[in-house]
């Protein structure tokens, strides 16, 4: 059985995926991948996951991103703008930045009644 | 075996003679016994782990115990550089030390059997389990060099014995596996005793505080761990006190057959080379 290692450098880095370990189970598993990828690099957690378990999408299956021309999502609009205008942008996410907290309190609040 | 080459060079030999150091206090002659078990224990185990590899069941289990190998010579490196600031050097310690002279257990000098898997699997168990017990009687040495290097040591141990149960595990629910493992535990069991044999300065070991538990103590608490264990896994310990002991004891320098020729083989490139100074693996102090 294969099973997936990834490895994580420090708190609060994602895992990332670094190569796998055959082993029968989950604890043997473990055991193999601290020493075929952790013992030479920094670690401080490392996942191992059963390879049947990961789900794939690949390029077969999927025209990732789309085929058409997607130039138009390219905000070059605001590169060529004065400083009064980038004002009003910044004001208007504000706005939406204070409208999200307020909802997020909200639901807190809700949520602890 | 001396260490005489063909004669064919006139070149300084390698064995030129070295002055003598003062002869140790009793205290230093318990420290060195101390330090040679260990260290002799540590270096012959990891000796005979490495003959696995390229041969164990998976590239999976080859690297872990490769690499549990490569920390038990890690320990060694620790115990012969203490001895060595008590005044031996490393030939003394290891390449030219007479093989009468050394004190592992014979547990760890024993050529592993033919489909030794279970072997490799049992030998780990006794030995590392027995190994977390040694340190531990240390951690309050009163010794305080090594005071500061057992914590390392200690550190690593639990690999060691999560891999060696795990595997006992695995192989305990596999009734030919369990077969095998049954069969080391008959050929080992005897051997692992003589972890725990005294050797001639045990009395001063004790009194100068080098270890907290007494031999007896460590053995008493070793049984109490295996062989529950081992007996956990459907496996049959022998009692300890009636079984057959062979006449090696390790600890009292008595050796095995396997014991020569394990020890010709690893010093065969030192002798051969001829070196003037053993070649050094970087230590923590290099």
């Amino acid at each position: 059985m294969i099973w997936e290692v990834f490895r994580q450098e420090k708190p609060g880095d994602y895992h990332r995926h670094v190569g796998n370990v055959h082993a029968p189970d989950r604890d043997m598993a473990k055991l193999f991948a601290q020493i075929q990828h952790a013992r030479r690099m920094q670690t401080n957690s490392l996942w191992v996951v059963p390879q049947e378990e990961v789900g794939e999408v690949d390029t077969e299956d999927a025209a990732f991103g789309g085929r058409t021309d997607k130039a138009y999502r390219w905000a070059m609009t605001y590169n060529d703008i004065d400083s009064s205008f980038a004002q009003e942008v910044e004001d208007s996410e504000a706005e939406q930045r204070e409208a999200a907290r307020k909802r997020r309190e909200q639901l807190e609040s809700e949520g602890q009644r | 075996m001396n260490g005489d080459a063909d004669g064919v060079t006139d070149a300084p030999a390698a064995a030129s003679p070295r002055p003598r150091r003062p002869r140790p206090r009793p205290a230093g002659r318990a420290g060195g016994e101390l330090l040679f078990r260990l260290a002799d224990d540590e270096f012959v185990h990891a000796e005979r782990l490495t003959e696995w590899q390229i041969y164990a069941p998976t590239l999976e289990s080859d690297l872990a115990l490769a690499n549990i190998a490569q920390d038990e010579f890690g320990h060694a490196r620790l115990w012969y550089d203490l001895l060595q600031e008590l005044g031996y050097t490393e030939e003394e310690c290891i390449w030219r030390r007479d093989p009468d002279d050394w004190t592992h257990a014979t547990l760890v000098e024993l050529a592993f059997a033919d489909d030794g898997w279970g072997d490799a699997v049992v030998r780990t168990y006794l030995y590392d389990t027995a190994e977390r017990l040694r340190l531990e009687a240390l951690v309050d040495t009163s010794y305080a060099p090594l005071a500061d290097r057992v914590g390392k040591a200690l550190a690593e141990e639990d690999y060691h014995r999560d891999h060696a149960v795990s595997w006992l595990e695995r192989l305990a629910s596999d009734d030919d596996a369990r077969a095998r493992l049954q069969a080391a535990v008959d050929d080992l069991f005897p051997h692992a005793l003589s972890l725990f044999a005294p050797g001639a300065h045990e009395d001063d070991i004790r009194a100068n505080g080098f270890r907290r538990a007494s031999l007896a103590d460590m053995r008493a608490e070793w049984l109490d761990t295996v062989v529950p264990t081992l007996e956990g896994y459907g496996l049959v310990v022998p009692e300890p006190d009636d079984v057959e002991r062979p006449a090696a004891r390790g600890r009292d320098r008595t050796h095995t057959d396997d014991w020569g020729d394990l020890q010709a083989a690893f010093t065969a490139t030192h002798r051969e080379v001829d070196f003037d100074r053993p070649a050094r693996l970087r230590g923590e102090e290099a």
